[in-house]
């Protein structure tokens, strides 16, 4: 026995019994299970809960075929077909829902699961937590197994209830069994499962659970594009990303079922992936080094403006190539999208309007987006500045709270304005460059700046939270931003009042430039955020300081 | 020469968090030009006070002043003469110790690169490092040449030298003795006795958030107790009897008994013409202290309001 294990040694052992990296795989399980109950059950219930919503609610709209035709003709429109997709058989009732509420939710759902992996990966091995758990008896992959295990029955759950819902409402055409129930379940979890192993292989290359949550976000959003421009065009490029697979499972359709063995393979080869390099790296390393870097600071980083500047580099330039891409992209496919509205013959209304003017102008919307979470990272930094401690030395010099705050606050305002300006522009210059009008340029650019005031006033929400809920602040912000998303897009399922939707930020601005651009929202909004700026600092500047 | 008699002046300081009272009426003096040892096991309030006096928190009642100013309203401009080195030091991580040090030494004034790098020399700090990348012990260093490059004429420093290794807090306590000779006042908190009565000129002991005991290093001489482990051949006869020796025990020759501090001489002249074999002396720790002379208040305290 001896011998055996010195001959044993004496070889260079550099590969661990395999059985030795899943020990402990069970307890494991336990903790991710304790530890994200209240998540799963909240996104399960949400996801799911927004299927049947959007199910029942049509079902009880649409009964009869008449009903069905009207709405397939009104949403075969290029701009449904770019933010949704549009759904295989869309004048059946399943089909309806799933133009409705599909993207949403399989995206909804890649997100959270993206999210999910990160806050059990990733952001527990930078904390040091995960250093503790391996330093007991716990094999190499112990950890990840289990939250990638958990993170899967997650999208099982959510893809059964989304079928079970389904099949419960009576979705599927009569006699026709509950085929496509099961395939919009299983289309749903393929999705999600595949962002899991985006999940688990972005938490090994980087070394922050910010960039490993920048990372996954910013591959979900070409998945998304590329068959958004997919979608728009002969659908080659749907074929490129694996959202695209989702939908071309076709449930009511075609329903295919063999997209789903794309998904589940795609998804086992990027978790294999991502246990391979867990396998090879040291723990708390990404695949990049650690560099020595300056051993002094500019003077300009000791003002709070220069030092977010400096913190905030990599999200600025991320978020302005993303939004020029996107620019870009958009500008470059308006005029084709519009010949395919000519071609179809008709004129379809589109979300609040028609003609190539109301393309434009939802495509500035979705700019304003892209900009809105930008503006909104930027400004809950100022609480989790406060949450870790960090403000804490910076305020034990000579700084008041809001001259800390108040230039902190420049870069989402002022970058929201450039980053408006920019997209805008961009898209401008590539449409007016393919029909040759440059006027297109500043046409567009005005736009989109229009949608500052509206931004602000997100961005002032996200200062009084900061001010007066401090604990609750980033959760609630990013929850603000999340329910004026779904109102926009399932608003008349929820039978909220006009008056109310007209409120929300992003509708009262003028839709430009198909609606005119009347100044007065646009002041008032100016002055609501103002206000919710001036509350949540003059709070700040009142209350004590809250690590944690 | 300092303007101000007393660089720090506590009285009756009250905080609450929801349901948790933290401070029940502490009082604390830090006379400028001196060191004052502020004391008290962990979680009795010695943060929460440190952090009220840079103005993060708010007092609920009673007085405190900084440099003859409001820690609450007058924070920026008295942070300018104010050096604060946290129990728990958060750096950025992304950037380099060095760069920390610029931006923590810049924000309370100005920056003079010569005593920032005297200050890496003696701590052994490299700057070029990412904070991340640092240790504890690495980063409470970042904190520590950050605040002594300073020119600061008040030094708050919370627990500083926990994570240091020997060495260098032999560093910081000639640091300490350098900003005490140039006429700078300091508060340094800790819960280590030892620590804080080789640098200390005056000592104030807090338990559960007020103030149980404040005076000079002699004044509380007469709260030390050491315990003494001798070995004898012989008997220990006598020794139990001398005064300022409490709760002797003999075990086959091991002799172990507390003696005050202020007897200690005369204690140690006895034991010497016992002949001992060995002998070991251990200061007391603070919680021990705190047992022993405070037991029965503390009894009542906390019986009072659990």
């Amino acid at each position: 026995m001896t011998a055996t294990a010195t001959a044993l040694q004496a070889e260079p052992v550099l590969r661990r019994p395999a059985s030795d990296t899943l020990t402990g795989t069970g307890t494991m399980l336990r903790l991710v299970l304790r530890r994200n109950r209240v998540r799963l059950a909240v996104w399960w219930l949400v996801l799911v809960g927004l299927f049947a919503y959007v199910g029942a609610y049509y079902k009880d709209i649409f009964n009869t075929q008449a009903a069905l035709d009207a709405f397939a003709t009104l949403s075969n429109t290029p701009g449904i077909k770019a933010l949704t997709g549009l759904a295989a058989a869309p004048a059946t009732l399943g089909g309806a829902v799933w133009t409705k509420i599909w993207m949403t939710c399989a995206l909804s759902l890649a997100f959270g699961v993206v999210f999910l992996v990160t806050r059990n990966g990733r952001a527990d091995e930078e904390l040091g937590r995960t250093e503790l758990l391996r330093s007991r008896v716990l094999g190499l992959h112990a950890y990840s197994v289990a939250s990638w295990l958990v993170n899967a029955a997650l999208c099982v759950a959510v893809g059964a209830g989304v079928a079970l819902t389904s099949a419960a409402l009576g979705l599927d055409p009569a006699g026709a069994g509950i085929t496509g129930s099961l395939v919009v379940g299983a289309s749903v979890t393929g999705v999600g499962l595949v962002a899991l192993g985006v999940g688990a292989v972005a938490g090994q290359v980087t070394s922050t659970s910010r960039g490993a949550n920048a990372l996954g976000s910013v591959v979900l959003g070409v998945f998304y594009v590329l068959r958004m421009v997919g979608d728009l065009g002969d659908g080659r490029l749907t074929w490129a990303s694996p959202v695209g697979w989702g939908q071309e499972m076709q449930p009511w359709g075609a329903n295919r079922t063999w997209p789903l063995a794309l998904l589940v393979l795609l998804a086992a080869e990027l978790v294999t992936v991502a246990a391979w390099l867990e396998a090879r790296r040291d723990l708390g390393a990404g695949l990049m080094p650690e560099r020595p870097g300056p051993a002094g600071a500019p003077a300009r980083y000791a003002t709070p403006l220069g030092l977010a500047l400096r913190l905030q580099r990599g999200p600025i330039i991320g978020w302005s190539l993303t939004v020029v891409l996107c620019a870009l992209l958009f500008g470059s496919v308006v005029e084709s999208m519009t010949n395919l509205l000519n071609d179809a013959g008709s004129m379809p209304a589109m979300l609040g309007g028609t003609g190539v003017d109301a393309l434009l102008s939802l495509l500035v919307v979705m700019i304003a987006m892209v900009t809105a979470v930008f503006a909104l990272q930027s400004a809950v930094s100022l609480r989790a500045d406060e949450a870790s401690g960090i403000v804490e030395p910076q305020l034990a010099g000579a700084l008041s709270r809001s001259r800390w705050a108040l230039q902190r606050l420049l870069i989402p305002a002022v970058g929201t304005a450039v980053l408006l300006l920019v997209g805008g522009a961009g898209m401008g210059a590539g449409y007016g460059s393919v029909i040759g009008d440059p006027g297109q340029t500043s046409r567009l650019a005005v736009a989109a700046l229009a949608y500052w005031p509206a931004v602000m006033v997100l961005v002032g929400v996200a200062v009084a939270l900061f001010g007066w809920l401090p604990r609750l602040a980033i959760p609630l912000t990013w929850g603000v931003l999340a329910a004026m998303w779904f109102i926009v897009i399932i608003g008349d399922a929820l039978h909220l009042p006009g008056w109310l939707l007209d409120l929300l930020p992003f509708s009262a601005t003028p839709y430009q430039p198909f609606e005119p651009l009347t100044p007065a929202p646009l002041i008032v909004m100016t002055l609501v955020a103002a206000a919710l700026v001036w509350s949540g600092l003059d709070r700040f500047a009142r209350r004590d300081v809250q690590p944690g | 020469m300092p303007a101000h008699e007393m660089a720090v002046e506590i009285e009756g300081l009250e905080k609450s968090f929801g349901s948790v009272h933290a401070l029940r009426g502490l009082d604390l003096t830090v006379p400028a030009g001196q060191v004052t040892g502020f004391l008290g096991p962990n979680g009795s309030g010695k943060s929460t006070t440190i952090r009220i006096l840079l103005g993060l928190l708010r007092a609920d009642g009673g007085r405190a002043t900084v440099l003859g100013g409001d820690p609450w309203a007058d924070a920026v401009r008295l942070h300018r003469s104010i050096a604060y080195v946290p129990g728990d030091v958060t750096l950025w991580p992304n950037l380099t110790g060095g760069e920390a040090i610029d931006i923590l030494s810049r924000l309370s004034g100005s920056l003079d690169p010569k005593r920032k790098q005297a200050m890496l020399d003696r701590f052994e700090l490299d700057p070029t490092k990412k904070a991340r990348a640092y240790s504890k012990g690495n980063r409470q260093k970042v904190a520590l040449v950050a605040a002594l490059a300073s020119e600061a004429e008040l030094l708050l420093l919370d627990e500083p030298t926990s994570g240091l290794d020997p060495l260098m807090e032999a560093a910081f306590t000639e640091s300490i003795r350098e900003v005490k000779a140039d006429g700078r006042s300091v508060l340094l908190s800790s819960h280590i006795f030892a620590e804080v009565e080789k640098l200390a000129d005056r000592v104030t002991i807090i338990r559960d958030g007020a103030t149980v005991e404040a005076g000079t290093i002699a004044q509380l001489r007469h709260l030390t107790r050491s315990q003494v482990t001798v070995v004898l051949d012989g008997g220990a006869d006598g020794l139990a009897a001398l005064p300022g020796v409490h709760d002797l025990q003999a075990l086959d020759g091991h002799i172990t008994f507390a003696v005050d501090d202020a007897e200690l001489p005369a204690v140690l002249a006895a034991v010497a013409r016992l002949q001992p074999r060995s002998l070991v002396a251990n200061p007391p720790s603070l919680e021990e202290l705190f047992l022993r002379h405070y037991g029965d208040e503390l009894a009542a305290l906390s019986g009072g309001d659990r």
